[in-house]
């Protein structure tokens, strides 16, 4: 790799200064002339049928323009997951807007109000009465699979969904050539992103059907196809407004919900746009991470070397599949299949529907719920053996250079799991803490644990089914800047400095000088697959690199044309462009720019300019494409913790997460990414908890008082990031991809330390308080 | 029901008639148009609405606005004066505690409140300080620091 100037400098952010000073760019700031206010009535019942509905007296409320019913809503049944095509055969095709006929889970929608204040459309749903036939509820998926349960979609007998497996191998030659066979059941709870903004949409739809749409979403073109498949109307009808970022999303914006189309609707009603945003209490029941109990039954030989993997899944994907059919196979791919080397393997999921929430995307997508159990149960078949925990995985875990097991035409070009073990043991001082005296005499225990992610995405790449290119337009400015368009959504993960930077790099301009545009839309604006998936330094970063690279042969040939010199002479480095091996014929990119888009005959100092037909025009580059690889990034988690034995609490003391992401793009921002990860997958292993009502199904987690996730003061005092920088041949400037592998390994992690602190193993997470002690055998 | 009230915001003095049940943050948002205070949960468990009434930070989604009739009330916006950024400001976007960026106002509104009680305050006086104000992207680590670094500006 030649030298970097840009690329890996820990940038200030771009967008900083607008967040620091109020933060303008934000959808729950959109506000139109004329803008109405929406609310949604939803059902109490978790299953239940709707005899009528009457809405007279709210329609008659003044301050009401208009109240929309499930006859008003086209009855359409498609996934309304943004990254695969609305009838994707992979998906389950049962979810639908406003159901006229049924209602599946407590909340589902059944009616909407638009008003001229959001009170009076508050106190409008309340004069709706709408009559329900209660119908029997099941609310566990062992329910909702036995005979006799209720059905809740007559496509799906037993209430499955969907029934993935994967299988290779003899499972019982395997099991047979094994010295020991360890089992284990591994159950994780319904949990929510917690993206603080809420879920927000501002829409105007016009009579003929233009519509146009400011909304929290991670990804515009997936809203734009799924909106307008909901409504009816063809896609281009519908356009998607860039907001410069949203207030987070982690997964949990990745699908159109009711909110959207009813907007839409209410406003086509009413002819004025329509604002609808959801409480939080709305929120958390709107798209969850699914619970999933995962069976796992390991052979091994007495070196720890595995002779057979078996794995059974069952996901509780709610009410509807959505994200739950995709989740299934991504979870048994990469949290179970995929990760280690064994001879012998055999998986199968089931999505099966209960009259839960419906769930959703999550970072890690199915990953984390998979990674509890092998790295739980790789620690307790370590313990057993008596095996080092680093050596064991390394010895199962695949090589540098070996096929990708997702995608036999990929390889793994780059692959620095080992770099990533023995990097964050000498951090943390692995081998001197698993040796220390556990501090026997007092109620604190201190104990280390581990886990890794072995196997994991820079984005959908070799999926069926699964949008996956992206584009990018640059264009350099008379002032030598350039501006950057895509419609890759900045979510917080900080994609407006990287893909900055990785422009600037790739066409030779400093630091800063490229700036992403912060105005655009699905109508001028080249495809982008949606900020997910890991996906967008490695796959939205190689499309900004050609589409820079691209701009730059245009510099160049009108840079080659001034100096009379081949382009192929020329170098352009810190907004400046010579001729190789003669520093002083220099031009700067300013000058170049200047003389391409000055439509006159130029004065300068010098005299008129010549003017060059073959000079003039807009120095542009554009890109769409997909990525050539799906690299794999892998990582390993140490933890130091401490159980208090007499009050069952945990404390993370210190977490030390090496990952090799190819190239840091940006090192500081890469380490936020870590920070927030750790919380979240810290979260996860100890404390959030989405909790029902067993009787009625109704979420009883309404706000954050009530869901718990760690503040700063639960956070440890010391997470340390380490880079492993691999050089990814495909990747921009060599980078892979950063997001979700640093949520997926904290839980096994901390239960693994917590094991190693008092000899207790934790299936089931959160590992409350409470459940210490009760493993202590103390309550 | 509508009734008038005087508030006097980042300097700015408004006389509003403003509804008997409304949010401080409703008024301050959907009224006087400012967008540093920040509607995470409108239940006073996120933080992201802190401002400062009369120099303390409050949950501003929890307070009727009438309970505040004539008060000095400061948001994000009303941090810096003119083109220079509040010491906070600058160390949250030197430090990159500012990820999405939704916390980020209430969160420079707690740490002001800190730091004006305990200019030198340590790690654990950081910590609880802004432990009221939720953030779900950084995992508080750079905006402990961004504390830190405001703190030995000043
Ligand atoms: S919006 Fe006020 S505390 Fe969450
Ligand atoms: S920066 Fe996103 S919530 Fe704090």
């Amino acid at each position: 790799m030649s030298q970097l100037n840009v690329v890996g400098q820990s940038l200030e952010r771009p967008d900083a200064y607008d967040k620091v000073t109020g933060g303008k760019g934000y959808p729950v700031n959109v506000k139109l002339p004329g803008m109405l206010h929406a609310k949604m009535l939803r059902s109490p019942y978790a299953h239940a049928r709707i005899v009528s509905i009457d809405a007279s007296r709210a329609e008659r409320l003044p301050g009401v323009k208009a109240v929309l019913l499930p006859k008003d809503v086209p009855q359409i049944k498609f996934c309304p997951v943004f990254f695969v095509p609305v009838q994707a055969p992979s998906m389950v095709l049962d979810f639908d807007v406003m159901n006229g006929e049924r209602v599946r889970y407590v909340g589902q929608p059944v009616a909407a109000v638009a008003a001229i204040t959001a009170d009076i459309a508050e106190a409008a749903i309340d004069l709706i009465d709408v009559e329900y036939e209660e119908l029997p509820a099941v609310f566990t998926p062992e329910e909702a699979m036995a005979e006799g349960a209720p059905q809740l979609h007559d496509e799906a007998p037993n209430n499955i969904a969907k029934t993935p497996f994967f299988e290779y191998g003899d499972l019982e030659k395997g099991f047979a050539e094994a010295d020991f066979i360890f089992e284990g059941t591994y159950e994780t709870q319904r949990v929510h992103t917690c993206y603080l903004e809420p879920r927000v949409c501002v829409v105007d739809m016009d009579r003929q059907d233009n519509v146009t749409i400011h909304v929290t979403t991670q990804h515009l073109f997936g809203t734009r196809e799924k909106l307008a498949f909901a409504l009816g109307i063809p896609e281009t009808k519908v356009k998607v407004v860039k907001s410069p970022y949203i207030g987070g999303g982690f997964g949990g914006k990745l699908e159109l919900t009711a909110m959207e189309p009813v907007a839409a609707l209410l406003s086509k009603k009413c002819g004025r746009p329509v604002r609808l945003e959801q409480t939080r209490q709305e929120d958390f029941i709107t798209t969850t991470r699914n619970p999933i109990k995962v069976y796992l039954k390991t052979g091994v030989k007495k070196d720890g070397t595995f002779t057979a993997r078996y794995a059974k899944s069952i996901l509780d994907c709610g009410a509807h599949a959505t994200h739950g059919s995709e989740v299934i196979m991504v979870h048994g791919a990469f949290g179970l299949f995929f990760n280690y080397h064994a001879p012998h393997q055999k998986w199968e999921g089931y999505t099966v529907y209960t009259n839960n929430m419906i769930g959703g995307g999550y970072r890690g997508y199915g990953a984390p719920q998979g990674s509890f159990a092998v790295e739980s149960q790789i620690d307790e078949i370590c313990t057993k053996l008596n095996l080092d925990p680093i050596a064991m995985r390394l010895q199962n875990a695949r090589k540098q250079g070996e096929p990708h097991p997702f995608n036999p035409a990929f390889t793994l070009a780059t692959y620095g799991l080992a770099d990533c073990l023995r990097e964050g043991a000498a951090k943390i001082g692995w081998e001197k803490a698993r040796r220390r005296d556990k501090g026997s005499s007092g109620a604190k225990k201190r104990g280390i644990g581990l886990a890794v992610h072995p196997v994991w995405v820079s984005g959908c790449m070799g999926f069926p089914d699964i949008y996956e290119h992206s584009g990018a337009i640059v264009k350099i400015n008379r002032d030598g800047t350039a501006d950057l368009a895509t419609a890759s959504m900045d979510i917080g993960s900080g994609q407006i400095a990287t893909l900055t930077q990785i422009a600037a790099e790739a066409l030779g301009l400093p630091a800063g000088a490229v700036r992403m545009s912060s105005a655009g839309d699905t109508d001028n604006l080249p495809f982008d697959a949606p900020t997910h998936a890991s996906r967008v330094t490695y796959s939205s970063g190689n499309a900004v690199k050609e589409a820079a690279l691209s701009a730059k042969k245009r510099l160049l040939e009108v840079a080659g044309s001034m100096l009379e010199v081949s382009p192929a002479d020329l170098e352009v480095s810190d907004g400046k462009v010579s001729v190789r091996g003669t520093p002083s014929k220099t031009l700067s990119v300013a000058e170049i720019a200047q003389r391409a888009e000055s439509p006159f005959v130029q004065m300068t100092a010098q005299g008129p300019q010549p003017t060059v037909m073959e000079e003039k025009g807009t120095i542009i580059g554009l890109s769409s494409l997909a990525p050539k690889s799906n690299p794999t990034p892998c990582a390993a988690q140490f933890v130091e913790v401490e159980v208090d034995t007499e009050t069952g609490e945990v404390a993370v003391l210190h977490a030390v997460y090496a990952h090799d992401i190819g190239r840091a793009i940006n090192p500081k921002a890469a380490e936020g990414q870590v920070e927030g990860g750790f919380q979240q997958g810290m979260g996860y292993a100890l404390m959030e908890h989405i909790q029902f009502d067993p009787e009625t199904g109704s979420c009883l987690t309404t706000d954050f008082l009530d869901y718990k996730m760690p503040t700063a003061v639960e956070m440890p005092r010391k997470i340390d990031s380490i880079f492993i920088e691999t050089d990814e041949p495909t990747g921009p400037f060599g980078a892979k991809s950063l997001g979700e592998c640093c949520v997926i390994t904290p839980a096994p992690a901390i239960a693994n330390a917590i094991h190693d602190a008092i000899g207790v193993r934790f299936t089931q997470l959160p590992i409350t308080p409470e459940k210490i002690l009760r493993g202590l055998g103390k309550i | 029901m509508k009734k008038m009230l005087t508030l006097e915001v980042n300097g700015d003095v408004h006389e509003l008639a403003v509804e008997l049940d409304a949010t401080l943050l409703r008024v301050l948002r959907d009224q006087i148009g400012l967008n540093g205070p920040k509607k995470g949960c409108d239940s006073g468990g996120c933080g992201c609405c802190t401002v400062h009434v009369d120099g303390k930070a409050v949950y501003s989604c929890v307070c009727y606005a009438h309970s505040f009739d004539g008060v000095k009330v400061t948001t994000a916006e009303g941090l810096s004066s003119g083109e220079e950024l509040h010491p906070i400001q600058a160390a949250f976007v030197d430090a990159g505690a500012v990820q999405c960026g939704y916390c980020t106002c209430g969160m420079m509104m707690a740490a002001k409140q800190l730091l004006d009680e305990c200019p030198r305050p340590d790690e654990e006086q950081i910590r609880h300080g802004i432990s009221g104000n939720l953030c779900r992207c950084t995992g508080y680590a750079k905006i402990v620091d961004a504390v830190k670094l405001a703190s030995e500006r000043s």
